[in-house]
């Protein structure tokens, strides 16, 4: 499958794709708000047709307020807003595959120091991946992250600096 | 009578009204203009401030009033103008609010607020003439700001003054050199002049500023890829564009290094690919005899990046003959090896060459014999999911050419072999589906989905599956697994814009008559891509603040042509024929209201769709589900909204302020049952078709509905235009024959010819598509002889037939032909034929029925009304043991 940057107008395959796949969903602002603010950090799989049948929406972390105040002791970091890959598009490594792409454009361009991403505690596969295949550790668990109440692990992965 | 004026001590009043407003003391800002409406009752800009509050306070309809009443008593107010654009911008009305804005700056040229909203107006009404001028204002006004230097370079471009763009980023970027050696937004608007020049035709120019800031050399470009993505197309354009270059060789070999240090960060990226081969004058998509070999080989340089495909898939494209018997045996058996569920949908694209396509079958006909046998080649040992992976393609590949019986038959072999594989049953859906038979299909993809009830994917083919069977409040029940659990599925899905579910949920309503329903899920998508137009309202000012502006620029692009989407053009034309049906048959829209029997039920079903509609209120960035994500996000992305701002800056959002926007109407008609009642559903086709001319060139459907409304509303040159416009589109289209014998018919059975110049123009457009000597009989039978193997031609020859009143019998009998040589009668076209005998309600329909359903043995359209009620009452069944019950009850199958 192809591999590629995201472009606009493949955002409504995108939300189609992530329709498909995942109970977490976004309306189109949302999609546009990560293209129009990172465009080089999120990327698509696409099929000999141009369907989208993978992708990997990310974004760089926003300074956190504390006390009305941009926080000081903020590290750039990239976060994993979404990724997956259509069932039928599986054992391709397909994510593997877009996460590297997305974390090479967080360390190069955004010189972020890690990527986080949350993953449902039940989801054994999505933890394999992120943990065995693409090396990132559970930082802590989210209680009640999921709108459904269950918890989420948030994990992160450094770069080499 | 001129306005009151002031005294001064009022006039202080009056300045801490406007105060509190911004500042969102509404309450005391309501004191505050009742104080002085008391002593100046006609003062027209406290009116319409008060107004504006009591907007905010909820009273939205007392507000409205009392600003329109304010604007009558001062028209020359900078202030009630800016009030009423408000007002207007909130209910969306943008080009109603931007006239508004005009007037105001007509009293105050120099307001700073009102210019503002009014270049964002300007942007979104895509009036950038007078972008242009408002960003000048805005520069002069604030010329110290960078973002004001953006904006007039953006209003620039987009109005295609590319030299003056040039020119403003040019002078801003020499003041911004000092911005420090790492910023991203700098970089970002380096690459929008770079784009500028490009879009210029100066390929050289922009080729050397990518190479001045390019930051291996210290350069300020930090996106390195897109960098070099752009490096690379300009040196195609400057070979492109220079025919004997004595830099040709320099460039061609500078391109070469660019294209391969791409492939070095992703090879998987089919573009990069293309771009290397064409520099060596290969293209790709055709490659020629004479260049196969040198194609080939620099594909092969690739095949040992790990762990790329695409190099090995796209040698399988560009080689043919033993080279490709080579290439297909490693490349198959790797992926049967690892499982992979998409070869199949892999390779399809190979099968257009025969040959090859003959390859493929012999190949894994003879992986199957191999991996069946029970002893594997020596030293070779072969993991039994092997053998399930080769029989799950072989399924694929022979129903695909139409071997419907010979799928099944190799499935029911793997399921036997591994019954918990939910891929198999998955296939086995396909298979029936295509076969014609949707019953069985949505049993299969639902006893996959009971396999891997944690998969939302095989969840949401089943709904799908299940709406194509007819079978909605099942399909429901399986989508709503997934869907938020406060709300509805349906409700849920809408917010969610999902088009893919809005879509055959439309189209199953309408299958099953139910048009109602069917209309009003099809505006619903209407709406979802009216919200997509929305979407890019914030982003005018927010993307120039941030200065990363080509994606912006794209998104521009991208909202001009959203309703290109596949979807919106289904709905559209779909929404356009509901109307003409309505229209043509004026007993369907009563006959559509619920019997006094089963009101009941359905003022349930109201009560239950209100109370959905109560509870889907959406959040203000709709992010669904996670929760930190999602409100955290609504709240950091308001605050950069201009419409959040208002008159100035933003203020925390008090309990007491409902906003300016409308609140979101119940909707009164969740079923749809009013619409369907409309006076006049012409005129509400041609409503939805006003805004979709832009789609006319491209798409056949949309001519045809926008004829079928046009012919009927008696717009005859509009409808010849768009059989013209179809014509060239495809000729010989079966609705088109139809068409063009309609229009025929109508035009020269008027009562009276028109009046010129209509009608000799008229006349003259009809002749180009069928000559005025040649009679529609003639034409009808023209048309039948040069497809006599379609079956949607014998019945688009039957309605013309019925066109030029032949009787019943004779259309019939034509109709029938399609069971006979030489007619390639699939089930699909078997299906529309039967739908139009009945609608004809011709009395040979179920003699029709019955002959299709011992043709098609596998399908399941032809059943008897009873068959079908009893095949779906099995699809809903819940099944006591998983994927074992594969057997239909009540058919042969």
């Amino acid at each position: 499958m192809n591999i590629r940057a995201v472009r606009v107008e493949d955002l409504a395959g995108m939300q189609a794709c992530n329709l498909h796949n995942l109970p977490e969903n976004y309306t189109m602002k949302y999609y546009l708000y990560h293209a129009l603010s990172w465009p080089s950090l999120s990327y698509v799989a696409e099929d000999h047709n141009g369907r989208i049948v993978g992708y990997i929406l990310a974004k760089m972390e926003e300074v956190e307020e504390q006390d009305g105040q941009p926080a000081t002791d903020h590290v750039p970091h990239g976060h994993v807003t979404s990724i997956s890959v259509m069932r039928s598009y599986r054992r391709l490594g397909l994510a593997k595959k877009l996460m590297l792409q997305s974390q090479e454009a967080m360390s190069s361009i955004y010189r972020a120091a890690f990527v986080s991403l949350h993953v449902r505690k039940s989801n054994r596969a999505a933890l394999s991946l992120y943990r065995d295949t693409l090396g990132f550790t559970v930082k802590n668990i989210e209680e009640k992250y999921y709108a459904d109440g269950e918890d989420a692990y948030a994990m992160q992965l450094s770069f080499p600096q | 009578m001129p306005p009151p004026t002031l005294a001064q001590k009022d006039k202080k009043l009056f300045a801490d009204l406007l105060t509190q407003y911004e500042n969102k003391q509404l309450s005391k800002g309501r004191k505050t203009a009742d104080q002085i409406l008391k002593k100046y009752p006609d003062h027209g800009e406290t009116m319409c401030m008060k107004g504006l509050i009591l907007v905010h306070l909820g009273l939205r309809d007392e507000g409205i009033n009392l600003v329109k009443e304010g604007m009558r008593k001062d028209l020359s107010s900078h202030i009630c103008w800016h009030v009423w654009a408000l007002i207007q911008k909130s209910e969306r009305k943008y080009e109603d609010a931007l006239k508004s804005y005009v007037q105001a700056l007509k009293f105050d040229k120099d307001n700073f607020n009102i210019l503002r909203d009014t270049a964002v107006l300007q942007t979104q009404t895509r009036q950038f003439e007078g972008l242009v001028e408002t960003r000048h204002n805005l520069l002069r006004l604030r010329p110290f700001n960078r973002h004001h230097w953006v904006g007039l370079a953006v209003a620039y471009q987009l109005n295609g003054n590319l030299a003056e763009a040039k020119q403003i980023l040019e002078y801003l970027e020499g003041f911004l050199r000092n911005v420090g050696s790492y910023d991203v937004e700098f970089s970002e608007l380096l690459m929008y002049h770079i784009r500028i020049l490009e879009d210029m035709g100066n390929f050289q120019l922009a080729l050397d500023m990518l190479d001045s800031n390019d930051r291996d050399k210290g350069g300020s470009i930090l996106d390195r890829t897109t960098g070099t993505e752009m490096k690379v197309r300009l040196l195609a354009k400057l070979k492109e564009s220079h025919v004997d270059d004595e830099k040709k060789a320099a460039w061609t070999e500078q391109a070469d290094v660019t294209w391969r240090w791409l492939l070095s960060q992703n090879a998987d990226c089919y573009e990069y690919y293309k771009g290397l081969l064409a520099n060596e004058g290969i293209d790709l998509a055709n490659v020629t005899d004479e260049n196969r070999e040198r194609a080939l080989g620099i594909l092969r340089t690739f095949f040992n990046v790990k762990p790329a495909t695409a190099p090995r898939r796209l040698a399988l494209d560009v080689t043919t003959g033993q080279d490709f018997i080579e290439l297909i045996k490693p490349y198959l058996t790797n992926a049967l090896s690892k499982g992979i569920p998409s070869l199949f949908a892999d390779l399809k694209p190979l099968y257009r060459d025969l040959t090859k396509r003959q390859v493929i079958e012999d190949t894994v006909e003879e992986l199957r014999t191999t991996y069946a046998s029970s002893s594997p080649p020596a030293g070779n040992s072969v993991e039994p999911t092997t053998y399930l992976w080769t029989l799950y393609l072989l399924a694929q590949h022979h129903s695909f050419l139409g071997r419907h019986k010979q799928a099944l038959e190799i499935l029911d072999i793997a399921i036997a072999h591994t019954p918990t594989l939910p891929e198999l049953y998955m296939v086995r859906a396909r298979v029936l589906k295509r076969a014609g038979d949707p019953y069985g299909a949505a049993k299969a993809m639902d006893t996959a989905r009971l396999l891997d009830g944690q998969d939302r994917f095989v969840n949401t083919k089943t709904g799908k599956y299940l709406l194509r069977a007819g079978m909605p409040d099942k399909a429901d029940a399986i989508f709503s697994l997934f869907t938020k659990k406060d709300t509805t599925a349906a409700a849920d899905l809408e917010e969610m814009q999902a088009l893919h579910y809005l879509v055959e949920q439309g189209d199953s309503y309408r299958q099953a008559g139910k048009l109602n329903l069917a209309l009003k899920k099809y505006y619903v998508i209407q709406k979802v891509f009216d919200s997509f137009r929305e979407d890019q309202y914030e982003f005018h000012q927010y993307s120039v603040r941030k200065t990363i502006l080509n994606v912006y620029t794209e998104m521009l692009k991208w909202e001009d042509n959203v309703r290109s989407h596949p979807s919106f053009i289904h709905a559209a034309v779909a929404t356009v024929q509901i109307w003409v049906a309505l229209y043509d048959d004026s007993t369907l829209g009563p006959s559509l209201q619920p019997s006094d029997a089963a009101s009941e039920t359905s003022k349930k079903a109201l009560n239950k769709a209100k109370k959905a509609a109560h509870k889907g209120q959406p959040e203000a960035d709709g992010a669904n589900s996670k929760k930190g994500e999602s409100t955290r996000r609504s709240v950091t992305f308001a605050l950069s909204s201009l419409r959040s701002r208002l008159l100035s800056a933003v203020t925390a959002t008090q309990s007491e302020d409902r906003g300016l926007e409308p609140p979101r109407r119940r909707d009164e008609d969740p079923e749809g049952l009013k619409l369907v009642l409309d006076k006049d559903p012409l005129e509400c086709a041609d409503k939805y078709l006003a805004g979709l001319t832009e789609l006319v060139p491209r798409s056949l459907d949309v001519c045809f509905a926008t004829y079928d409304v046009a012919v009927r509303r008696k717009k005859y040159l509009q409808a010849v235009k768009m059989l013209i416009r179809a014509r060239l589109l495809d000729p010989e289209h079966p609705d088109l024959h139809v068409r063009i014998a309609h229009l025929r018919n109508t035009v020269s059975s008027l009562p009276e010819p028109l009046p010129a110049p209509i009608g000799p123009v008229l006349a003259e457009s009809i002749t180009s598509l069928l000559p005025e000597q040649v009679s529609l009989e003639l034409f009808n039978s023209q048309y039948l002889q040069k497809h006599s193997s379609s079956p949607m031609a014998v019945l688009a020859h039957a309605k013309v037939a019925q066109i030029s009143k032949a009787p019943q019998e004779e259309v019939e009998t034509i109709l029938f032909t399609v069971l006979k040589q030489p007619v390639e009668l699939d089930h699909k076209a078997a299906f529309s034929v039967l739908s139009y005998l009945k609608d004809m309600k011709s009395s040979r329909a179920e003699e029709f029925r019955i002959a299709c359903n011992d043709r098609f043995e596998l399908s399941t359209l032809f059943k008897s009304a009873e068959e079908i009620a009893t095949l779906q009452r099995w699809v809903a069944e819940q099944e006591e043991s998983q994927g074992d019950d594969r057997e239909s009850p009540e058919t042969d199958v």
